[in-house]
C-alpha cells in the first residue's frame, strides 16, 4: 500500500476548496442578500429584511417590458436553436457528409470566437443591408450563439445511443420520415431537451450581443441591469438579478435531471 | 431520396444560418475596417497603432489578460485535481458550484463584485478592520478590481477544461508512481502535471481570449479611466459612432484571438482525438 496524502495537505485542500467556493459564489450570494434589504442602498449584509424591492420590480414598467422582451427572445431562440442545431447534430453524427470533422468544428466556432467580434460584425452587416436593428436581428444573433450548445448536448447523447436501431427500423420497412421521427429523434431527446435549456439560458443571460444591438424598445433584462449599474443601482437591481439567478438554478436542475450535469461538465 | 440528400437537408438550415449570419458579418467587419471615403485604406489601423493612448489600452488589455489567465490556472489546476479525486457526492456539489456562476449572466456577477468591492463594501471594510490597508483605501476603479472580477468570471472555464483532461488520466499511473516511492507532491509534479498540461494550456488560451475580449466586467469595475480594448470598441460603436475605427480595433482583437485560438484548436483536437 502507498502512504496516503499527508495530513497537512488534506487540511490545505479543505481550506483551498472553501476559499474557492467562496470566491465563486460570493457575488451571487451578495446580490441575493442585498435584494432583501430594507434600506435605500445596495449593501451586504442587508440592513433589515423586506420584499419591498421585489414589489417595486413587479410594478416597474421598464423591468417588466425588458423582462417580456427577454422572455420572448429566449423562447424563440430555444425553438429555433433546438430545431436547427438538433437537425444538424443528427446529420453530423451520421458522419456521411464529406468533411464531417471540419463541419463539426465549423458549427462549434461561435463558441470559441469572442461574442464582441461577432456582435460588431452583425450590427454592421444588418445596418448596411436593412437599416436599424430589429427584434429579428437579436433573435438571429442569439440563435447563432446558442446552436453550438444544442449540437454539443445532442452529439453527446447520440454518441452513446444504439446505432443499429435505425437500421432495424429500416429493415422493418419504416419510411425515411418515420425512422427520423419515431427512432432517431426519441433517441436524442434528452440531448435535445438539455440543449433547449442551455439555449434558453444563453439567450436569457446574454449581454454582449444585446448591448451592441440595443435600441429604444429593444432592451433585454441584462441590458436593463447594465444600464442601471452604469448609473446608481438601488436594491431593485439586486431583486431582478436574484430572479435571474433563480431561473438559472432551475435550468441547471432541469439539465441535471435530463443529462446529468456531470456528463456535461466532463466532456 | 437518398441518405445523402436526407443528411444534406438536415444540415442545410444550420449551414445557411452559419454562413449568412455568422461568417458574413465577420467578413463585413473585416471589410469595413479598411473602408474609407475614397476606397480601401489602412488609416484606421494607422490611427490606432500610431497613438500612444490606444497602444496603452492594447498593452493594458494584454497585461491584465495575462495576469488573469495565470491566476485562473493557479487556482484552476488544484481545483480540477481535487474535483477529479473526491467522492461522487462532493464532486457533484463542486461541479454545481463551478457551473452555477458560469451560467449566470455576467452582468449579475459583476454587480455582485461592485457591491463587495465598493468603498463601504465587505472586502475593503474587512481589510481596513484587519489594519492591512489605510483608511482611504479603495478597490473600485482599479485594475485589481478588474482582475478579481474577471478571475471569478473565467475560473469555471479553466477548471472545466482541466477537469476534462484529468478525469481521463489513468489513476493506476498515480498508484504506480506512489508504489515506486514517489511522495504525493512528487507524483503530482512528475505524473499529473505533465499529463494535465494539454488541459491547462487549452484552458489558459481560452481564458486569455475571453479575458481580452470582455468589456462588461472591466468597464463596470474599472471605470472609464482604466479602459481596455473591448471597452474602447464598445465606446467607438455606441458613443463616438466611428464604426470603421471600431471595426479596425475589432480586427486587431480578432487577429490576436485567432493567433491564440489556432494552438487552442490543436491542443483540444489532440487531447480528444
Amino acid at each position: 500500500m502507498v502512504r496516503s496524502v499527508p495530513t497537512w495537505l488534506r487540511a490545505a485542500s479543505v481550506v483551498f476548496l472553501i476559499l474557492t467556493a467562496l470566491i465563486l459564489l460570493a457575488p451571487l450570494v451578495v446580490v441575493a442578500g442585498a435584494s432583501f434589504s430594507a434600506s435605500q442602498f445596495v449593501q451586504f449584509p442587508p440592513d433589515g429584511l423586506s420584499l419591498e424591492w421585489y414589489r417595486k420590480v413587479l410594478s416597474s414598467r421598464d423591468y417588466l417590458s425588458a423582462g417580456w422582451t427577454s422572455l420572448q427572445i429566449a423562447l424563440l431562440v430555444t425553438a429555433s436553436a433546438t430545431l436547427i442545431g438538433g437537425a444538424a447534430a443528427i446529420a453530423l453524427h451520421r458522419n456521411q457528409l464529406p468533411g464531417s470533422q471540419s463541419l463539426s468544428a465549423l458549427f462549434l466556432s461561435p463558441l470559441v470566437l469572442p461574442t464582441i467580434i461577432y456582435a460588431i460584425g452583425m450590427l454592421m452587416l444588418w445596418s448596411s443591408l436593412f437599416g436599424p436593428v430589429t427584434f429579428l436581428t437579436l433573435w438571429i444573433g442569439h440563435t447563432v450563439v446558442a446552436i453550438p450548445y444544442v449540437i454539443r448536448t445532442t452529439l453527446a447523447v447520440l454518441s452513446e445511443s444504439d446505432p443499429f436501431l435505425e437500421e432495424a427500423a429500416r429493415t422493418m420497412g419504416a419510411r425515411r420520415l418515420q425512422r427520423l421521427w419515431l427512432v432517431v429523434v426519441p433517441q436524442c431527446a434528452p440531448g435535445l431537451a438539455a440543449g433547449a435549456f442551455f439555449a434558453f439560458n444563453v439567450s436569457f443571460d446574454e449581454a454582449v450581443l444585446s448591448l451592441f444591438l440595443r435600441k429604444p424598445g429593444l432592451t433585454t433584462l441584462p441590458v436593463q441591469i447594465y444600464g442601471q449599474l452604469e448609473f446608481s443601482p438601488d436594491p431593485s437591481v439586486a431583486a431582478v438579478s436574484t430572479i435571474m439567478i433563480a431561473i438559472t438554478v432551475i435550468l441547471i436542475f432541469c439539465i441535471d435531471r435530463l443529462l446529468g450535469i456531470r456528463n456535461f461538465a466532463e466532456t | 431520396m437518398s441518405d445523402r440528400t436526407e443528411n444534406l437537408l438536415l444540415i442545410l438550415p444550420g449551414l445557411l444560418l452559419l454562413a449568412l449570419a455568422f461568417f458574413l458579418p465577420i467578413f463585413q467587419m473585416l471589410a469595413l475596417s479598411v473602408s474609407g471615403p475614397d476606397g480601401p485604406t489602412l488609416q484606421h489601423f494607422a490611427r490606432f497603432l500610431g497613438d500612444p493612448y490606444y497602444l496603452g489600452i492594447l498593452w493594458r488589455t494584454v497585461r491584465l489578460s495575462l495576469i488573469i489567465t495565470a491566476i485562473c490556472a493557479l487556482i484552476g489546476f488544484p481545483l480540477a485535481y481535487i474535483m477529479a479525486r473526491v467522492g461522487p457526492r462532493l464532486r457533484l456539489w463542486l461541479i454545481v458550484i463551478v457551473i452555477l456562476p458560469l451560467m449566470t449572466s455576467v452582468v449579475v456577477r459583476t454587480f455582485g463584485w461592485m457591491v463587495l468591492l465598493s468603498r463601504s463594501g465587505l472586502i475593503p471594510e474587512l481589510l481596513r478592520d484587519l489594519g492591512l490597508v489605510k483608511r482611504n483605501f479603495a478597490l473600485m476603479q482599479t485594475e485589481t478590481a478588474i482582475v478579481i472580477g474577471m478571475v471569478q468570471v473565467l475560473l469555471p472555464f479553466m477548471a472545466l477544461s482541466i477537469l476534462g483532461v484529468i478525469t481521463r488520466i489513468d489513476p493506476r499511473l498515480e498508484e504506480a508512481a506512489r508504489t515506486m516511492g514517489c511522495s504525493f507532491l512528487q507524483t503530482l509534479r512528475t505524473v499529473i502535471l505533465p499529463l494535465a498540461l494539454p488541459g491547462i494550456v487549452a484552458g489558459s488560451l481560452l481564458a486569455f481570449t475571453l479575458s481580452a475580449s470582455s468589456f462588461v466586467t472591466p468597464g463596470l469595475l474599472g471605470g472609464s479611466r482604466i479602459e481596455v480594448l473591448a471597452a474602447s470598441i464598445y465606446g467607438s460603436v455606441t458613443q463616438t459612432l466611428d464604426w470603421p475605427f471600431a471595426a479596425a480595433q475589432a480586427v486587431i482583437l480578432f487577429v490576436g484571438v485567432i493567433l491564440v485560438l489556432i494552438p487552442y484548436i490543436k491542443v483540444t483536437g489532440r487531447s480528444h482525438g
